[in-house]
C-alpha cells in the first residue's frame, strides 16, 4: 500500500465522518453476514435484525435522557455497527432475548454510560458478550451445525420463528461444538491432538464457513477480505491485526512444535474462533485501542497473547472478548507511555528550542 | 518529660493490647465447646445424607479410619456399624473439575453399592456445571444404588465417551470429573476392602481420635 | 440539643450515608449484597458492632492520646468483630452460616474506624451511641436496597432465606417475585454489584437534587411573583 498523499497535512480535508466510517465498517462486514444468514438460515436473520433494532432503539433511549438531540447521533451509525458486531458474535440461533439483552448492555452500560460516543473505555459490544457469556452460558455455548438455507435440514420460516422467538423444543439434535470448543473438551480429557483433530472441522472448512460457530465468525475467508477492504480504505492501520494475528501465530507455532500431541497448532488458532474479526474488527475499534502506531503494535500483541494463553490454559474455549476488553483496559496507560511526538516537541512533550521563557508561556 | 510523654501512650497500647489478649481468650474458652459441638453436628449433617441412619447403629464420628489414599494422601473414613459389623462407610472423594477442584463425599454400604453422593464444595461455571449440586438438579442422585460392578468398570463414563451415564446440557467437563470421581472412589474401595470392613478393635483399646476433616 | 440529634439522625440515614454519600464500606457491600436477606444480616452485624464501638470508644475517648489513637480503635474494633464472630458461632450457628465469611469483612468496614476517629473520639457518649445507630440503619439500609436490587434482577427472588436469618415467622418475606426465571448471574457477581451501585448513587443524587429545586422554588415562590421561579 503507498501513500499517495500526505497523510496528516493540515490543510486538506479528509472527507470523513463517523458516519462514512462507520458505513464502510458495516459494508466490509456484509458478504461475511450474508454468508453467515445462508449458512444458519432464518433464526439467525431474525437474530441479526433483533440486536440491531434493540440497538438503535436503546440508543435513542440513552440520547434522549441524556438530554442529547438523537437524529445526528443516531444517523452516525454507531449504535448500528455496535449491534451489528454483536450479533455476529453470538450463536446463530440463540433466542432473541440474548440479542436484545446483550444490545441493551452494549448500547447502556458498554457506552451511553461513559458519556456516549467517542467515550466509552471498552469494546461496547465485547461488553454485553462477556456480560452475556457470563450471565447466560447455556444459551451462549449451545453452537449449531451450518444448515444452509433452501437445504434439507434447514428449517422452514415458521419453525425458524419459534426457534428465535419461541420455545424451541427438540432441536438438541443439531447441536454441535465450535471447533475450538471441541478441542478443548477432547485435549482436557488427555485425547492426543491427532485423535481429537478427526472429529471436527477441518482448515478448508474452516476457511469456507461450513463449522458451527458465532454468525460471523464462520468463513474466515470473507472476514479477512472484508479487512483487507477495511485496510485499502485506510479505516484502519495493519498494527493491530497484524500485530494480534501474529503473535497469535508465533505462540501457537512455538508450542505446537515443542509437543504436537496437546498444542493446536498455528492455522486452526487463526481460522477458527473470532480471532480474524477480532483483529481486524474489534480490536481496532478507534476509541478504544491506542493511538500512536508502537501502542498500537503492543496492543496487538498483548490481545493476541491473552487469546492465546485464554484458549489454551483458561476455562473457556475463545478468549477474543476477554483479550480485547482487558487490553481495552489497558490502552490508557499504553497511551500515557507511548504518546506520539507533537510536531514541533521532543516525546516529554517539551518544546524542542524553546528559550526558558518562551517554554513557560508555551504550557500556559 | 519526654520519657513520660513516650511512657503514657506506650503503656496505654500495652494496656488495651493485654486486655484485647484477656477478652478474647475469655471468650475462646466460653465458645469453644459450643462451636466444635456445632461443627460435628454439620459433619453429622453431610455424612447422613450420604449414609442414611437406617444403615448402622453407631455414632458415625466415633472412631474414624485412616488410610492412604490412591494418590498417597491419607482419607478419612467414617464407618457406620450394625452388631459389631461394619455395614457403611463414608469418605470424602475428588477431581479436578473444569474451574479447579471439585470435592464430594461418597456414602457406600459394605458390598459396595452407593448409598449416596453429594458435592461439598466445588468450582464450577454457574448455570452450567453447577448441575451437580443437588440443590440444583437430582442428576448426583442418579448413582445410588450402583457399584463398580453394575455397570461394569468400562462403562463408568459419560455418554459421549461410551459410558453410560448423561451429562448434563452444555457441559461436559463436569460430569466428566464426578463419574471419574465416584470410579476412583469405587477402585479405592475394592483395593481396601478388607481394611475397611474390618470392625474397630474392641472397646476395650485406647482409639485415636481424629477431628472431621471434611469441612473447612 | 434536639436539633443536634435530629442532625445526627439525619446524616446517618440519608444526608452522609455511609454508602450513598461516603461511598466507603464498598469492599463488605459488594460481597454480600447478593440477596436482601444477606445484606440484611451484615447490617445488622455491622450496626451492632458500630453501637458498640462508638460507646465504649466515645467513653474511653479521655484516656486515649492522639499518638496512639488509631492502634487502640483498631484494637477495639477488632476485638469486638472477634468476639461478635465466636458468639455468633456457638449461639446463633444457622445465622452464622448464612454470614459465615461476611462477618470477619466488618472488620474492613472502613466507615467503622471512620466514625470512631470523626465523631466518637469527639463527643459525648449518648451522641456516640446515637451516631453509631444511624449510621449503622443508613448502612443496612443502603445493603438492603442494593441486595434486593441485585436479587430481584439476578434471581427473581426478594428476600430469600430469610427465615434463616429472622426465625420461621420471616418467611412471608421470601417472595419469588418472577417465577421460572432463569436469573442474570452478571448481577450477582461482583461487577453486578457495581453496577448497579452506580445506579443507585445516580438515583440518590437526583433524588437530592429534586428535592433542593423543589425547595428553591418554594423559596423563590415567597420572594417572586409565580412564573418567574425557572432556573
Amino acid at each position: 500500500m503507498t501513500v499517495k498523499s500526505p497523510r496528516s497535512a493540515p490543510y486538506t480535508h479528509a472527507r470523513t465522518s463517523i458516519g462514512r466510517t462507520m458505513g464502510l465498517v458495516m459494508l466490509a462486514l456484509l458478504p461475511a453476514t450474508l454468508f453467515g444468514f445462508y449458512q444458519f438460515g432464518w433464526p439467525a436473520v431474525f437474530l441479526f435484525a433483533s440486536t440491531l433494532l434493540a440497538a438503535v432503539l436503546a440508543e435513542a433511549l440513552s440520547l434522549r435522557l441524556a438530554g442529547k438531540p438523537p437524529r445526528p447521533f443516531l444517523l452516525d451509525g454507531s449504535a448500528l455497527l455496535t449491534g451489528w458486531l454483536l450479533a455476529l458474535t453470538l450463536p446463530p440461533w440463540a433466542p432473541w432475548w440474548i440479542g436484545v439483552v446483550g444490545s441493551l448492555l452494549a448500547i447502556i452500560v458498554g457506552k451511553q454510560m461513559f458519556g456516549g460516543i467517542g467515550q466509552n473505555l471498552f469494546n461496547p459490544a465485547m461488553v454485553a458478550r462477556v456480560a452475556l457469556l457470563i450471565s447466560s452460558p447455556l444459551e451462549m455455548t449451545l453452537f449449531t451445525a451450518p444448515a444452509p438455507l433452501f437445504s434439507a435440514q434447514a428449517p422452514g420460516l415458521v419453525e425458524s420463528l419459534t426457534i428465535t422467538f419461541g420455545n424451541p423444543v427438540g432441536f438438541d439434535a443439531v447441536s454441535s461444538a465450535t471447533t475450538l470448543g471441541h478441542f478443548k473438551t477432547e485435549l482436557g480429557r488427555g485425547v492426543t491432538l491427532d485423535q481429537a483433530a478427526a472429529g471436527t472441522a477441518s482448515l478448508w472448512q474452516l476457511i469456507g464457513g461450513e463449522a458451527a460457530g458465532s454468525l460471523g465468525e464462520t468463513s474466515a475467508l470473507l472476514i479477512l477480505l472484508g479487512g483487507l477492504f477495511l485496510l485499502y480504505k485506510r479505516i484502519i492501520t495493519w498494527h493491530i491485526p497484524l500485530a494480534m494475528l501474529g503473535t497469535l501465530a508465533l505462540l501457537a507455532s512455538l508450542f505446537h512444535l515443542l509437543d504436537p500431541d496437546h498444542y493446536v497448532g498455528p492455522l486452526t488458532h487463526l481460522l477458527s474462533g473470532a480471532a480474524i474479526l477480532g483483529a481486524f474488527f474489534i480490536a481496532t475499534d478507534l476509541v478504544t485501542s491506542p493511538v500512536s502506531l508502537r501502542g498500537q503494535l503492543l496492543f496487538g500483541a498483548g490481545c493476541g497473547l491473552l487469546v492465546y494463553v485464554t484458549r489454551t490454559w483458561a476455562g473457556y474455549p475463545e478468549g477474543v472478548a476477554f483479550a480485547v476488553m482487558l487490553m481495552n483496559a489497558c490502552t490508557p496507560l499504553i497511551d500515557h507511555y507511548l504518546k506520539p511526538r507533537i510536531y514541533g516537541r521532543d516525546r516529554k512533550g517539551e518544546p524542542l528550542s524553546y528559550t526558558e521563557q518562551a517554554e513557560k508561556g508555551g504550557n500556559a | 518529660m519526654a520519657g513520660k510523654r513516650i511512657l503514657y501512650p506506650a503503656l496505654l497500647l500495652g494496656g488495651f493490647s493485654t486486655l484485647a489478649t484477656v477478652l478474647l481468650v475469655a471468650g475462646n474458652l466460653v465458645t469453644r465447646d459450643a462451636i466444635q459441638e456445632r461443627q460435628r453436628e454439620d459433619l453429622l449433617v453431610s455424612l447422613r445424607q450420604v449414609v442414611p441412619e437406617s444403615h448402622y447403629s453407631n455414632d458415625l464420628l466415633a472412631d474414624p479410619l485412616q488410610l492412604p489414599g490412591p494418590d498417597g494422601t491419607p482419607i478419612t473414613i467414617y464407618r457406620g456399624i450394625h452388631d459389631g459389623q461394619v455395614t457403611a462407610l463414608a469418605y470424602p472423594i475428588s477431581s479436578q473439575g473444569y474451574a479447579g477442584e471439585i470435592r464430594l463425599i461418597l456414602g457406600l454400604d459394605a458390598t459396595g453399592k452407593i448409598l449416596g453422593v453429594r458435592v461439598l464444595t466445588h468450582a464450577e461455571t454457574p448455570g452450567l456445571g453447577d448441575g451437580i449440586e443437588v440443590a440444583k438438579s437430582d442428576w448426583i442422585l442418579d448413582f445410588n444404588g450402583l457399584s463398580l460392578g453394575d455397570p461394569p468398570q468400562e462403562k463408568w463414563k459419560v455418554k459421549k465417551d461410551g459410558g453410560r451415564f448423561d451429562a448434563f446440557s452444555g457441559a461436559t467437563i463436569t460430569p466428566r470429573a464426578v463419574v471419574k470421581a465416584i470410579e476412583n472412589g469405587l477402585v479405592f474401595y475394592r483395593q481396601q476392602k478388607t481394611r475397611l470392613l474390618e470392625a474397630p478393635l474392641s472397646k476395650g483399646l485406647p482409639v485415636v481420635r481424629v477431628e472431621g476433616a471434611l469441612h473447612e | 440539643m434536639s436539633s443536634d440529634y435530629r442532625r445526627i439522625v439525619k446524616d446517618g440515614i440519608w444526608d452522609n450515608n455511609i454508602v450513598f454519600a461516603q461511598t466507603l464500606a464498598l469492599c463488605p457491600l459488594l460481597a454480600v449484597t447478593g440477596t436482601a436477606s444477606n445484606g440484611l444480616g451484615m447490617g445488622l452485624a455491622s450496626t451492632a458492632v458500630m453501637v458498640a464501638s462508638g460507646l465504649l470508644i466515645s467513653l474511653l475517648r479521655n484516656l486515649i492520646t492522639p499518638q496512639v489513637r488509631i492502634p487502640v480503635f483498631v484494637l477495639i474494633i477488632a476485638v469486638l468483630v472477634t468476639l461478635t464472630d465466636m458468639f455468633l458461632n456457638a449461639w446463633l450457628h444457622d445465622l452464622h452460616k448464612v454470614l459465615g465469611l461476611f462477618i470477619p469483612l466488618i472488620v474492613t468496614n472502613c466507615a467503622i474506624l471512620g466514625r470512631a476517629e470523626s465523631f466518637a473520639s469527639r463527643n459525648h457518649a449518648l451522641p456516640a451511641l446515637l451516631d453509631g445507630l444511624m449510621m449503622g440503619l443508613g448502612f443496612t439500609l443502603a445493603l438492603v436496597i442494593l441486595g434486593a436490587s441485585r436479587e430481584l434482577l439476578g434471581s427473581g427472588t426478594l428476600f430469600a432465606n430469610a427465615a434463616l436469618l429472622l426465625g420461621s415467622w420471616a418467611r412471608f418475606l421470601e417472595l419469588v417475585l418472577i417465577p421460572d426465571y432463569k436469573g442474570f448471574l452478571l448481577i450477582i457477581l461482583p461487577p453486578g454489584g457495581f453496577i448497579v451501585l452506580g445506579c443507585l448513587l445516580a438515583g440518590k443524587r437526583l433524588i437530592d437534587r429534586a428535592v433542593a429545586a423543589r425547595r428553591r422554588r418554594a423559596l423563590e415562590a415567597i420572594d417572586t411573583p409565580a412564573g418567574e421561579a425557572a432556573r
